[in-house]
């Protein structure tokens, strides 16, 4: 609470306030009634005849409401002469007398003129009254045994505690108290784990907190409205991507958009045909891409930029996509109809083909331990194996078509598939359960969140769904702009905590949009050839990469010179930054 | 399972073991002097020290009864040396039945103190702190008879824990705990219930009926 916390301090606050209110009360003119005699006041929100007094363009803000919680921020910040002074001015006192002395007298430990105060406050419910009256008491039973003063402390137990007739379990945590202090065994530990009372502020607090706030006006009530306001800012915000952008008060939060990479960094040739499929290790330091001309290569991302680590050839087939281990160790690759690979990372040498008699593979993944390897197969089963080679399972039926994306989610529960031209099923492996996400169109292809919950899925009518897949699945965001006619077109999620979509598109562009509202940010030119997929780095958010037919593939930054010491990745990927 | 429910009749009941399936409820229950008058009837054999215990358990059970605690566990010492070390539920029970005594007759102060010094000492045991709560909770009330714990202070209470009691001297020396007498009943229970069930009749079995029948 502000830059005052202990109990001097605020005791003698309060007595300045009560003392301005005296004065007040004895003969200024007051636009309000508010400060009447204590039995004027009930714990009703202020109506005055014919309308309050309102503030701000939109008048919704009551003036008396904004007053107080401007006095209690003053006076929360220590600035005790000018809490003064507003109430003073304003004519608006922060709070009635009666509830001045309340505080004081909690402060003061005068907890039996307390209770009796508090029963003249002019609360209606029972029940809080009962509470309030239950929390002093315990606060005067703790002092007691703090004081060493067990029968006294047993005697407020016996004749005011219990006699509430509430909270029984916690007067039967009491009652262990007085015998034994040390005696706290219970796994079901008090909020306070030692006899030691609680400071006054923090029952001071508590009561404020279950007394409604007509009475008492919460603690911290406008730091909690303008972070309320800057977390909305932020979150409206469509080019937040950066955690270094510090959120002012002066002005709305609005990223420029400098923050997304929108400047072609480098550009890769080492393929020699078009290039099908990217993506980035999920430590961010490796990208894989796959390729026509039937090889793979895996670059290695530094603070010097990309470059080309090994090239992985053995396939008699073009690639049509890469799978990175959970660890990042190893990756497989997929011929189109033809065999997976897993591939040793640091050595570039192939650790396993994985095959079936007289079927060709058309996807591939990991399990999230690592320990095992899925395989969409042409027969439109999906199949499972070790990493030796040993096939464990197998799921037949229609399960995914000719080409097709797979994705497994990162608690290795779902496994999720094409499995009709306009159908996604979600199998749910341990309880067999299965869900379909049904489009009208053709998909072409589709990506997952990292939090599991969310489905890009790309569409042959040049649309991007998004799909939430929590539970039943629904549509949640559409996107276009992006040209898609005749090729697969891959898309993903992007940027700091994924709030970016970024697609590829035959007119060569890399499109960019804002995951929340849907809006087109950027569409990027530089390729010749119609862009085939899409990657952001899940370690640096402004690192995105994408692969096109014109066989080379771009790397993707800021377009700015401090974009160059951004390169490394940043922490704080998953934190909701607070940056306050 | 079809067999006749009155196939009992059929089976030959031996005297003596009527004699000793009563002998075990007088002992168990302490009735000294049927069991002396028993003797002579019948002309059974007894060990002659088996008497002078059952005289002392009985006192034991008596001050349990009453919620003389402090007494119970005293004679008890005397018969049975290292029970009370042995079996610390039983331990724990019988002081707790002093300390409601103290309740009962509103000595907070002598109840507290009674209660740091000996009954805290088991709260260093997971198993004892929540007993140890339901106890001082009755602390916390001026009438604990209204007290959500008024079942500690009940007969029904004291009768459990002085059951118990006897039961472990019983055990101590090496007695069995249960009177086959009522083992027996037990046992009947559970066959007719199956046999009622078998056959398709209601209700639980009563043994009022079945002995008035």
């Amino acid at each position: 609470m502000g830059g005052v916390g202990d109990d001097e301090p605020a005791s003698k606050r309060m007595k300045l306030s009560s003392e301005e209110l005296r004065r007040l009360s004895n003969g200024s003119t007051l636009k309000e009634p508010i400060v009447g005699s204590s039995r004027d006041l009930m714990a009703r929100p202020l109506q005055s005849e014919g309308g309050e007094e309102v503030v701000g363009s939109k008048g919704v803000i009551k003036k008396v409401e904004f007053v107080r919680i401007i006095a209690k921020a003053l006076y929360s910040l220590g600035y005790i002469k000018s809490g003064a002074h507003l109430e003073e001015e304003s004519g608006i006192a922060l709070q009635s007398s009666i509830v001045n002395e309340f505080m004081r007298q909690i402060l003061e430990g005068d907890w039996d003129e307390s209770v009796v105060t508090l029963h003249n406050i002019g609360l209606t419910d029972e029940i809080t009254i009962k509470s309030a009256c239950f929390l002093i008491l315990e606060q005067k039973f703790f002092e007691f045994l703090d004081e060493e003063k067990v029968m006294d402390a047993l005697k407020t137990l016996r004749t005011e505690i219990s006699p509430l007739c509430i909270n029984h379990s916690r007067v039967r945590e009491l009652s262990l108290f007085i015998v034994s202090p040390s005696c706290c065994f219970s796994v079901r530990s008090p909020k306070q784990d030692t006899s030691r009372a609680r400071s006054r502020i923090e029952l001071l607090e508590e009561l404020q907190k279950l007394l409604p706030p007509t009475v008492m006006i919460p603690e911290r009530r406008l730091e909690h409205l303008v972070e309320q306001a800057l977390v909305l800012q932020r979150d409206a915000c469509m080019f937040h991507n950066s955690l270094d952008k510090e959120m002012s008060l002066y002005a709305d939060h609005q990223c420029a958009r400098d923050q997304i990479p929108s400047s072609a960094l480098q550009i890769l040739q080492a393929h020699t045909d078009e290039i099908w499929s990217l993506q980035f290790s999920h430590n961010g330091k490796y990208l894989a891409s796959s390729s026509n001309d039937c090889t793979a290569i895996i670059w290695e991302v530094d603070a010097n930029g990309v470059s080309l680590k090994h090239k992985l050839s053995g396939h008699q087939k073009p690639v049509s996509s890469v799978s990175w281990s959970p660890n990042d160790h190893q990756l497989l690759t997929c011929g189109v109809e033809e065999v997976v690979r897993r591939w040793d990372v640091s050595s570039g040498e192939c650790l396993h083909v994985y095959e079936k008699a007289g079927l060709g593979m058309v996807s591939c993944g990991w399990s999230p331990d690592g320990k095992w390897v899925f395989s969409g197969v042409n027969d439109k089963s999906i199949s499972m194996w070790e990493l030796d080679g040993k096939e464990l399972e197998c799921w037949k039926g229609q399960r995914t078509l000719k080409i097709s994306d797979l994705e497994i989610t990162s608690d290795g529960k779902q496994i999720i598939s094409m499995c009709r031209e306009t159908s996604i099923l979600l199998l749910d492996r341990e309880a067999k359960v299965e869900r379909f996400i049904e489009e009208d169109q053709t998909i072409t292809s589709f990506s997952l969140s990292r939090d599991n919950r969310f489905l890009l899925v790309n569409l042959l009518n040049q649309e991007i769904h998004l799909w939430n897949i929590e539970g039943d699945p629904k549509l949640v965001s559409e996107y276009r702009g992006h040209k898609r006619t005749r090729f697969l077109i891959r898309s993903c999620f992007g940027g700091l905590e994924q709030a970016f979509i970024a697609s590829g598109s035959e007119d060569s562009l890399v499109y960019i949009w804002h995951r929340d509202t849907g809006e087109l940010i950027e569409s990027l030119p530089g390729h010749s050839g119609a862009v085939n997929c899409v990657g952001w780095n899940p370690a640096n958010p402004q690192m995105l990469a994408s692969a096109s037919d014109d066989r080379t593939i771009r790397i993707w930054g800021l377009n700015n010179l401090s974009a160059k010491r951004k390169d490394t990745r940043s922490n704080g990927i998953h934190h909701c930054n607070g940056s306050s | 399972m079809d067999v006749d429910p009155r196939l009992y009749e059929q089976i030959a009941v031996n005297d003596n073991d009527i004699h000793n399936i009563v002998m075990s409820y007088l002992v168990h229950n302490c009735f000294k002097e049927t069991v002396e008058s028993f003797i002579a009837c019948t002309g059974m054999k007894q060990p002659s020290d088996h008497l002078e215990d059952m005289e002392k358990r009985k006192r034991i059970y008596q001050f349990a009864l009453e919620g003389n605690a402090l007494k119970a566990i005293e004679l008890t010492e005397q018969l049975a040396t290292n029970l009370l070390e042995k079996n610390k539920d039983l331990h724990f029970d019988l002081l707790s039945l002093h300390f409601v005594e103290l309740v009962c007759s509103r000595k907070c102060t002598e109840a507290l103190e009674f209660a740091q010094m000996k009954l805290t000492p088991f709260g260093k045991e997971q198993k004892y702190v929540e007993k140890l709560e339901d106890f001082m909770a009755l602390l916390a009330y001026e009438e604990p008879e209204k007290s959500p714990m008024f079942h500690l202070l009940s007969l029904e209470y004291r009768q459990h824990v002085a059951d118990s009691l006897n039961r472990a001297i019983l055990a101590h020396a090496n007695h069995p705990t249960y009177a086959a007498m009522e083992r027996l009943i037990q046992q009947t229970t559970v066959v007719r219930q199956c046999l009622n069930q078998e056959h398709g009749k209601d209700g639980p079995f009563s043994l009022k009926d079945f002995l008035k029948s």
